[in-house]
């Protein structure tokens, strides 16, 4: 890699973020090594073309975005009964064992540059942690940006049979001005037969370039679902992704993005198939308005071991303007012949007959228009399991619709 | 006439531990006749019936299912060599198991997606024919039959005009004609096999296949259920014409007495925990729909 | 067995073969793919000038560029060692490569035509032995019957010296040039035979224009390269190796095609490859459909180690139209990658694709296809469905969609199934008397057949013997 971020980056400004989280030594050199690799290290990968790529993350300046020691945020964060909802130094010291057996277990540090950054620098850490039995809703952790660059990281741990609902919302608060970086990784572990729901809502403002990546690992029994919605940043760069280990885990993904303006949405969802009888279900639905232009990766990955593999994928995206750009490519990579498989991919417009009989009913052609985007995400909020993840996400589109 | 035999047949589903399912069952059917095959769910009705056919799911752990043929079973030009009339079933793939005349009516039909019905059909006849030769040619003979090359003239979908016995216009008229004694849309025969057919037209197809295909014995699993009174009524044509006109013997598997108003058993057997608990005429089947299966148990376990 | 090294044996190749591998390295270092090969190609053909210049400025990009990895995931090419080929393109080697004889042919390709039922004649011709006569015949009834009408049928070699005007227009100008990709470079610098098709205005060519006609021309070769040009309101069908099932001995084809579909035309292109499974197969396929034109390709991939097959089309003109219909059947150490490529540069452009593909014994199959709709090419519409089916674990199948759509009045669809092949429905077909082989071969069979159902029936014929073959093969 060639970026030049390292020019304003140094050993003691690692070494200076770990010590104010009173981080033990291993992880102080695993942020170092980080740091180190940055130079052999690639970008996210992103969708080719013959003669184009999908995304350019090359074109990130990463020299002006990047402000290491003076992250600042305000984090809230709401816990239930039985479990532990720690910030990153409180986890460490009362947990430490937990932390340095998961942390980095899911998420390679040194998989691609991003993630290699986001390890070296992170600030703001949380750990979930669910212990064995033990059923938890409405754990929240809300995340307002307040400065040039924000890295985030979260560990999930559930242990046999728990079940947690976790959710996320990123935002940005109004000091700062100018573009500015987000960068997040979510390591879940799910422990045998456990469940984890994890929603994020990112609605970050439109300077900000976010990178984010989220991926679980569901043992024997587990599932991991995922709701993600994207309805801010400049340019979002998301991937949400399961590894269903254990034989019988299962995964749902529950995807939805309304892009504007110049927006650039580059989003992913991807599951690997790997214990046997695994199922999973990646669901998207995206409208596009504007200039904005929507990229969208689905991978479902059978291995060879996968027998009875049931996997799912559905992916549609509304345009409703003339100079917005629609990709995807939805893949299936099967190595069983166990599998049943299907994926599928729309797009289009709001349908000129639904429009017209709605208009010739009396409503003003805007507010038909509208309702039909809403009802277009019908189908994914229906989905949503998390009231509030859902009422907010429908607030956020329905404020959208009527700027 | 030909005669298959159950004797103490002993079956596990196939898997290490498989749970085991039939522990002795002896039954005899002769061509011609109409048992009834009953029992509560469990029992291993269908077990049986899979196992006669040849499913791979199942292994037989003891006993032995034999079919015994004599002179004329296949015709009168049909030549079966004295050494020839026995046939121990279970050494048998499930394909030569139906050239020697088993037919299994499926609980459950598979639905093939782009294979016309006529195509499979006429495809089924021929090789039934051909393997049946070559089950019952000389032993040295052998050799030369597998040498035999085939290749398509026609369409591939329609399979080949030279190919096997029955041509592609005699089998048209010989489908016609069966689909219409079982009062069957003709359009069936255009249709790909099962494929998005309701449960009844399933059942009636699994009728229409034994009533082309002349099985000796055919084991129909639950042909009845999910009909409606008209379509039962068809489909008991059906199994009484299998009977009457062809000479077929029928194992009927069913849990209801309904359809033995239409289709009338010689003998009634009942199925329990993996053998059969009791045998007996029409009256049994009667006695059963009154009073259930409690009685039959209490019987077996008393005599225990 | 092995076929592959039997024959070498039986023809006495083998030594060349040695050779090659020994002087390879050597033959590289010094010389390569150099300019003095293509003047000897150019020379040994009669070639007129312009057409040398091609394949020189051809040459010079070829080795300016890089190989092909715009698509992730494609296969290996790294094998492909293209100045080991060199030896073969050059003419005097080209002919050496011919069979000499229809005994020296390997069982493999002799079974394959003796169970198609292709006449002994035809055996000749297709293996490169005599039979000339026949296949002159016939191409000289074709000639004649349509000459008055305008059309033009003959191989590239005639083309380039006969028709100079209309080759200069369209000749790896408009629709592959060689600066398109390497391999696309190589061919413009080594292409040699292929086929010559013009079909003038208002004009219908109510048979298939099989490639088969050509046999007779000389310097059929790897790279040739096919011309169709159908004028507006014309229509014709070409087919390719339809029943060619063609053995090379060279391990790289690199075919061009290109097609142009004026306004009102309709053509149809259908292949089927059955390459000996030591072949890479890496060919250029384009077409340009002018406004309200129909451009149909149709592909049978069974044969190659492996294939890179992506036909495209460019819907250029308003209300053009592009179907493409492909069936790759990957068996035993074969990698079979497929798709379709077509962009939509007018309004209401309309394109369907439609891909089967099946994998068994530990064949790969790929289907990767892009479908792009520029802004401003409003109401067109397009529907991709992609069913893949697998025999058994050793096997993988992968399904790999492009999407780029950058004009909203449009309607998109896109759809991919993966199955297996059952076992209960092999027991039921089992248990009405068909042996396992024929009730796996009728599901295959059945799983095709909305696809054949819609192929000229000596196509579906073919497509379903060859498939047939494969199973017979690998199922012993």
């Amino acid at each position: 890699m060639s970026t030049q971020v390292h020019a304003n980056l140094t050993r003691e400004q690692v070494e200076q973020i770990s010590a104010d989280l009173d981080e033990p030594e291993w992880l102080t050199e695993t942020r170092v090594e980080a740091l180190e690799a940055l130079d052999d290290l690639d970008m996210p990968d992103v969708i080719r073309t013959p003669g184009r790529d999908w995304t350019n993350l090359h074109a990130l300046d990463f020299e002006t975005l990047v402000d290491p020691l003076n992250a600042a945020e305000d984090k809230d964060r709401v816990s239930d009964e039985g479990i532990e909802v720690l910030e990153w130094s409180e986890a460490l010291a009362e947990h430490g064992d937990l932390v340095e057996e998961h942390f980095a277990s899911v998420v390679d540090p040194e998989e691609n540059y991003l993630t290699a950054l986001s390890t070296a620098l992170f600030s703001a850490g949380t750990v979930i942690y669910v212990p064995e039995g033990v059923d938890a809703e409405d754990v929240k952790i809300r995340t307002q940006m307040n400065s040039r660059s924000l890295f985030n990281y979260t560990l999930v741990v559930t242990e046999e049979s728990s079940s947690v609902t976790i959710l996320e919302r990123q935002s940005t608060g109004d000091d700062v001005e100018g573009e500015r970086y987000y960068s997040g990784i979510v390591e879940v572990v799910a422990g045998e037969n456990s469940r984890v729901q994890y929603g994020a809502l990112q609605n970050l403002d439109e300077e900000t370039y976010n990178y984010t990546l989220k991926r679980g690992h569901a043992d024997t029994y587990a599932t991991v679902d995922w709701i993600e919605g994207n309805i801010g940043s400049r340019l979002t760069k998301s991937s949400v992704e399961t590894y269903l280990k254990g034989d019988s885990s299962e995964t749902k993904t529950v995807g939805a993005f309304f892009g504007h303006d110049d927006q650039h949405i580059d989003i992913a969802a991807r599951v690997w198939h790997q214990g046997e009888h695994t199922t999973a279900d990646l669901v998207t639905r995206g409208v596009l308005d504007d200039q904005a232009r929507s990229v969208y990766e689905g991978v479902q990955d059978v291995g060879t071991d996968a027998w009875d593999t049931s996997s799912y994928q559905r992916e549609n995206t509304l345009m409703l303007s003339d100079e917005s750009e629609a990709d995807a490519s939805p893949k299936l990579i099967i190595n069983n012949h166990d599998t049943e498989a299907s994926h599928s991919a729309t797009v289009g417009q709001v349908d000129a007959q639904d429009l017209f009989y709605m208009t010739s009913r009396g409503v003003h052609p805007q507010v038909a228009k509208n309702m039909l985007v809403e009802g277009f995400f019908v189908p994914v909020l229906d989905e949503v399991d998390v009231d509030e993840l859902r009422d907010d996400l429908e607030e956020l589109v329905a404020e959208r619709l009527r700027e | 006439m030909a005669r298959l035999e159950l004797s103490n047949l002993h079956a596990k589903v196939a898997e290490d531990d498989g749970e085991k399912i039939l522990d002795g069952v002896d039954l005899e059917v002769f061509s011609g006749e109409i048992h009834a095959l009953m029992g509560p769910n469990g029992s291993g009705k269908s077990t049986t019936a899979k196992v006669i056919a040849g499913h791979p799911a199942y292994e037989v752990t003891d006993g032995e299912v034999l079919l015994h043929l004599e002179e004329g079973d296949f015709g009168e030009d049909f030549e079966i060599a004295e050494d020839k009339r026995t046939w121990n079933l279970l050494e048998l793939e499930p394909n030569e198991r139906a050239a020697l005349g088993i037919f299994l009516g499926f609980q459950y039909p598979a639905e093939i997606e782009g294979v016309t019905m006529t195509n499979f059909l006429r495809t089924a006849l021929n090789a039934k024919l051909e393997e049946r030769e070559e089950l019952f040619e000389d032993d040295d003979a052998e050799d030369e039959a597998e040498e035999e090359d085939v290749g398509y003239e026609t369409s591939p979908m329609e399979g080949n005009v030279d190919e096997g016995e029955v041509g592609v216009a005699e089998f048209q008229q010989l489908l016609q004609e069966k689909m219409e004694q079982l009062d069957m849309d003709s359009k069936f025969a255009q249709r790909y096999l099962n494929a998005g057919f309701s449960g009844g037209e399933k059942k009636q197809n699994e009728v229409l296949q034994a009533a082309i295909l002349e099985p000796s014995i055919a084991v129909l699993d639950e042909i009845d259920s999910g009909l409606d009174i008209d379509r039962l009524q068809d489909v008991s044509k059906g199994i009484n014409a299998l009977r009457d006109e062809q000479g077929t013997g029928v194992l009927q598997i069913t849990h209801y007495q309904r359809i033995l108003d239409y289709v009338e058993p010689d003998h009634v057997h009942v199925m329990l925990d993996g053998k059969i608990a009791e045998s007996g005429g029409p009256e049994l089947a009667e006695k059963l729909e009154d009073e259930g299966y409690d009685w039959v148990r209490e019987q077996v376990y008393e005599t225990a | 067995m092995s076929s592959d090294q039997d024959h070498l044996k039986q023809t006495d190749t083998e030594k060349r073969f040695e050779f090659k591998k020994e002087e390879s390295s050597a033959f590289k270092a010094e010389k390569g793919l150099t300019e003095e090969t293509i003047r000897v190609i150019s020379e040994d053909k009669d070639e007129p000038q312009w057409m040398l210049d091609r394949r020189l400025r051809a040459l010079k990009q070829f080795h300016e560029m890089p190989m092909p990895d715009d698509w992730p995931g494609a296969p290996d090419l790294s094998e492909v060692d293209v100045d080991e080929i060199v030896p073969y393109i050059r003419p005097d080697v080209e002919t050496r490569g011919g069979v000499d004889d229809w005994n020296d042919l390997p069982d493999e390709i002799k079974d394959t035509f003796d169970k198609l039922g292709i006449p002994e004649a035809e055996k000749n011709a297709l293996s490169g032995v005599g039979a000339q006569y026949e296949s002159e015949v016939v191409y000289q009834n074709m000639q004649e019957r349509w000459e008055e009408k305008g059309v033009i049928f003959c191989d590239m070699d005639k083309a380039v010296r006969e028709h100079p005007e209309i080759l200069k227009e369209y000749f790896m100008t408009k629709a592959v040039p060689p600066s398109d990709n390497k391999f696309a470079a190589l061919h413009g610098a080594i292409w040699s035979g292929g086929s010559f098709v013009y079909v003038p205005e208002d004009t219908t060519v109510d048979m298939p224009v099989q490639a088969y006609f050509r046999m007779n021309s000389d310097g059929m070769g790897q790279f040739e390269h096919t011309l169709i040009i159908a004028e507006e309101n014309s229509e014709v069908h070409y087919i390719e190796g339809c029943s060619a099932p063609k053995y090379s001995e060279f391990n790289l084809h690199s075919g061009g095609v290109e097609v142009f579909v004026k306004e009102n035309a309709h053509v149809q292109y259908s292949t089927v490859q059955n390459w000996s499974k030591n072949t890479y197969n890496l060919n250029t396929k384009r077409a340009i459909a002018e406004e309200n034109a129909t451009m149909e390709w149709v592909s049978g991939s069974m044969g190659s180690k492996a294939t890179m097959l992506y036909p495209s089309t460019i819907l250029k003109g308003r209300g053009a139209t592009d179907n493409h219909i492909t069936i790759a059947f990957a068996g035993e150490g074969q990698n079979i990658d497929t798709g379709a490529k077509v962009y939509h540069n007018a309004p209401d452009t309309k394109s369907t694709i439609e891909s089967k593909s099946i994998s068994k014994d530990g064949g790969r199959t790929n289907y990767r296809g892009l479908v792009h709709i520029s802004d401003g090419a409003e109401n067109s519409s397009t529907s991709v469905e992609c069913d893949a089916l697998m025999f058994d674990n050793e096997s993988t199948s992968d399904t790999m969609p492009y999407m780029e759509i950058q004009e909203s009045k449009v309607d998109v669809a896109h759809e991919a199934t993966v199955g297996k092949i059952g076992d209960e429905d092999v027991f039921y077909l089992q248990s009405r008397g068909l042996d396992d082989d024929d009730a796996k071969q009728m599901i295959v069979a059945g799983f095709i057949e909305p696809i054949t159902e819609e192929l000229p029936i000596e196509y579906a014929v073919e497509l379903n013997r060859l498939i047939e073959l494969e199973m017979e093969g690998s199922l012993g």
